[in-house]
């Protein structure tokens, strides 16, 4: 026995070690989705209706409607910044595109362009007072929040608009079993992990969130790198109004609530970090779908909807808590 | 009860599988100052942090006023008379120098509530005591590093502790405070009290120290009176091997006018600093903290903005910078005074730190090569002979000596005409002094213009080949290596005011 401890100490003492390093890096990754599985088995066992091709194509598409907009809040915290305004931004986008597009298919383009350039513009609007102002993102995209709400229930309380038939048909579209939804957001993964990795912006948002301090005296631009995250941000939620729309077929203003405590939760979830520098596409989508399977299932065993919000809130305090205990 | 106030047996502690601490033992009496010292990663700050209740042993016992010490709770060993003072502060930037000094223990009235003319009364006490001249109604982010790290002392002082651990106290402290520091802890020792004296810089070990424990690799080299050592023996014994020459030397001549700052001020505390720097040239800047040295890298690197004068590069015309992007731009480079908030991203990986400034030159078509930024980085470990595990390693877990080489590899990556150093080798052991010396001399071979900030005088005095000398925000002097000593530039940095602005 000793004399076994002695031929691999040298190995097993560096294996133990990579182990520490690979489990406290993607720990909680792994404990998301440990818990997604368990949540299926349960689903899969507790309710009939759960493992469906129907119901699966459902969380598929929710969790997409969801993801593509944590993707940018991702991104945002990241930079040790924070979007509160995605929600009422899905909103108003909602609205404008179905008022633009009022149904005719030669408007579908111009719905597109104005609902996109309404998100740079919102972004574009976040980031100069967030550099120039030198406004905390908490504050601006608060302010922001209650702006566009205010602004989307000014352009009207009951649904307007209409969208064309073909943006109608987007939503029920599928290639192979999955809807074109989803493979939107598995597209968006994809490039939002190649943007981390392989692209000079992406390191620059991990050294703005890492200490901005350092960064400025790196010679990192942060004015743009800043302009850019949260232009990216407000077009994910853009593209979730327009998303919204093809689902809902009208302008509805009472869509967007609440998406941006949802994006902040699932990306939380993920394990990035709410002080910046550090992020995880992979713990994000882990987050949306933990938090989308969950208040699926909640409704396939009947539970009543008020305590989906309080079980999704224990969730939020257990995968934090779980946390902690691993970074150390 | 046993002669020792505290004995620590068989310490060992291990982290992830990294032997820390190997059954290291230390005994301390009452009113002696016990030196520890040994190179970064030698395993002295993980003792004193079992020691302080931080972190729990895996092995060992610690018997401490005679009796077996369990695990406790940090205020448990307050309590008990251990105080701790921390190579980083552990300061609340927003309260007052007396709310510090007095945080978690504030004097209150019987119905519980906060007695502030007791706070402050009690703090002056205390600080006119130590000797210690601050306004107790400051917020410590008013104040500089050095005067933070006298509140500190005088947190742990106040405490009434019977052993207090200073983990590099004097790593930010330079003349008068240092000798202040010094009093302090003499005036300590007739009280009985123990002192555990952590530092990097053995004339201060030498100076102060009773008995010197040596540790290396987690493991104790050796423990010996101070009288039995000299410094050679004592650098040996830390590296394990003889160091022939503290400051490696060079002969070269004063090479091309590179950079000429006018007249510069800033709001900071510059009030018309003009210098000239030359090609393969290392010009020492000197002075108190506080004198504005930091505040002119800042200003020559264009961090801080200027409220009159110029920096312009020589021969390159009229090239003029407002930011650190153009200053890098233009070839300077800037290796600040604090590491962890200025230098490093220290959550991040060595990988990004070593390449961020030149990032957008290592892209093809907008991606990353990943294959370019690894040669890099290996080409950073290799010459500045980096230890790490990978580099994906966050810079957080390196030593000091590691930490500021990734700093150096990173500012060497931009291929700079200019390079800043600020306070180059602090909290820097032995070992990595002295090559981070030996790559000034190679980088000033190949005509790259060094200005150095240094606290410590003989660094100054042996590395420079000019020497400026700050009082106040102004140039006080300059001084040829030939005709500077301690005592001149000593004398320099501390001329009145008004004196100062006549030279």
């Amino acid at each position: 026995m000793n004399q076994t401890a002695n031929l691999f100490g040298g190995k097993s003492k560096r294996d133990s070690r990579a182990r520490a390093v690979f489990l406290r890096r993607n720990g909680p990754i792994i404990m998301v989705y440990a818990f997604i599985l368990l949540l299926v088995i349960i689903g899969i066992t507790q309710s009939e209706r759960f493992f469906t091709e129907r119901n699966l194509t459902n969380v598929a598409r929710q969790s997409a409607f969801l993801g593509i907009v944590a993707l940018g809040q991702m991104l945002v915290i990241l930079t040790a910044g924070i979007d509160l305004s995605v929600g009422s931004l899905v909103k108003v986008s909602i609205l404008v595109s179905a008022i633009v597009m009022n149904g005719e298919s030669g408007n579908v383009l111009p719905a597109i362009i104005a609902t996109l350039g309404l998100g740079v513009l919102v972004g574009l609007i976040h980031g100069f007072l967030i550099n120039e102002l030198r406004i905390a993102p908490f504050i601006v995209t608060l302010a922001s929040l209650v702006i566009l709400r205010g602004i989307g229930l000014t352009i009207s309380s009951s649904p307007v608009g209409k969208a064309s038939r073909e943006v109608m048909m987007f939503y029920v579209q599928k290639i192979g079993p999955i809807p074109v939804i989803a493979w939107m957001f598995f597209v968006l993964i994809v490039l939002t992990m190649l943007l981390l990795r392989y692209t000079v912006f992406g390191k620059y948002l991990f050294a703005v969130g890492g200490n901005i301090e350092v960064a400025r005296l790196s010679g990192v631009p942060i004015k743009a790198v800043r302009y850019g995250v949260y232009v990216l941000c407000s077009l994910t939620a853009a593209v979730t109004g327009l998303l919204w729309l093809s689902r809902m077929g009208v302008g509805d203003p009472a869509i967007g609530d609440g998406i941006e405590l949802q994006t902040i939760t699932a990306v939380i979830i993920g394990g990035t970090s709410l002080f910046g520098g550090r992020a995880s596409v992979l713990g994000t989508l882990g987050g949306v779908l933990l938090l989308g399977i969950t208040a699926n299932l909640l409704v396939m065993l009947g539970v009543n909807q008020f305590i989906q919000g309080l079980i999704q809130g224990v969730i939020i305090v257990a995968a934090v808590a779980l946390y902690k205990q691993e970074g150390d | 009860m046993s002669e020792y106030i505290l004995e620590m047996r068989n310490i060992s502690k291990s982290f992830a599988g990294v032997q820390a601490l190997k059954e290291v033992s230390i005994r301390c009496k009452p009113g002696l100052v016990y030196g520890l010292v040994g190179e970064n990663g030698a395993g002295k700050s993980t003792l004193m942090k079992i020691l302080a209740g931080a972190y729990r042993a895996d092995a060992g016992e610690i018997v401490y006023k005679g009796a077996i010490r369990d695990q406790a709770s940090t205020a448990e060993i307050i309590d008990s008379g251990i105080s701790i003072i921390y190579q980083e502060l552990a300061l609340v930037r927003q309260m007052s120098v007396a709310e510090n000094i007095f945080l978690g223990r504030e004097p209150r009235n019987r119905l519980g509530i906060l007695n502030l003319g007791e706070l402050y009364d009690r703090a002056g006490e205390l600080l006119k005591r130590l000797g210690i001249r601050l306004n107790l109604r400051l917020p410590v982010s008013e104040l500089t590093i050095a005067q933070q790290q006298l509140v500190e002392i005088a947190k742990a002082l106040s405490q009434n502790a019977d052993l207090i651990v200073m983990d590099e106290p004097s790593a930010i402290l330079a003349g008068s405070e240092l000798d202040q520091l010094f009093r302090i802890i003499e005036s300590l020792k007739l009280q009985g009290v123990t002192v555990i004296y952590i530092s990097h810089r053995l004339e201060e070990v030498f100076r102060i120290a009773d008995e010197v424990t040596i540790l290396k690799d987690g493991e104790l080299v050796a423990t010996r009176p101070i009288g039995e050592l000299d410094r050679a023996t004592l650098v040996e014994f830390m590296v394990g091997r003889p160091l022939d020459e503290v400051f490696p030397q060079t002969e070269h001549e004063q090479g091309e006018l590179v950079l000429v700052a006018e007249d510069v001020s800033t709001d900071t505390i510059l009030a018309g600093v003009s210098l000239e720097l030359y090609a393969g040239e290392i010009l020492g800047i000197a002075g108190m903290v506080g004198s504005g040295r930091t505040e002119l890298a800042r200003a020559l690197f264009g961090a801080d903005p200027l409220t009159g004068g110029s920096i312009k590069l020589a021969g390159g015309g009229e090239a003029r910078w407002g930011s650190p992007a153009q200053a890098i731009n233009a070839g300077l480079a800037l290796v600040p005074e604090d590491r962890k908030t200025h230098g490093l991203f220290t959550a991040l990986s060595v990988r990004i730190n070593v390449t961020i400034p030149i990032l957008s030159s290592l892209t093809r078509l907008g991606v990353l090569k990943r294959a370019a930024e690894e040669a890099v980085v290996r080409g950073a470990q290799e010459r500045l002979s980096i230890v790490m595990s990978s580099s994906d390693q966050e810079t957080q877990f390196l030593s000091g000596g590691n930490q500021q080489k990734v700093v150096l590899a990173k500012w060497l990556s931009t291929d700079p005409a200019v390079i800043i150093l600020d306070e180059p080798t602090r909290g820097v052991d032995v070992g990595a002094k002295f090559e981070i010396y030996k790559l000034m001399r190679q980088l000033n071979d190949r005509g790259i213009a060094i200005v150095m900030i240094s606290s410590e005088l003989p660094e100054i005095i042996g590395m420079s080949d000019r020497i400026l000398v700050m009082n106040d925000g102004r140039i006080a002097g300059e001084l040829a290596r030939e005709e500077a000593g301690e005592a001149r530039i000593i004398e320099l940095a501390t001329m009145g005011g008004s004196e100062a602005a006549l030279t």
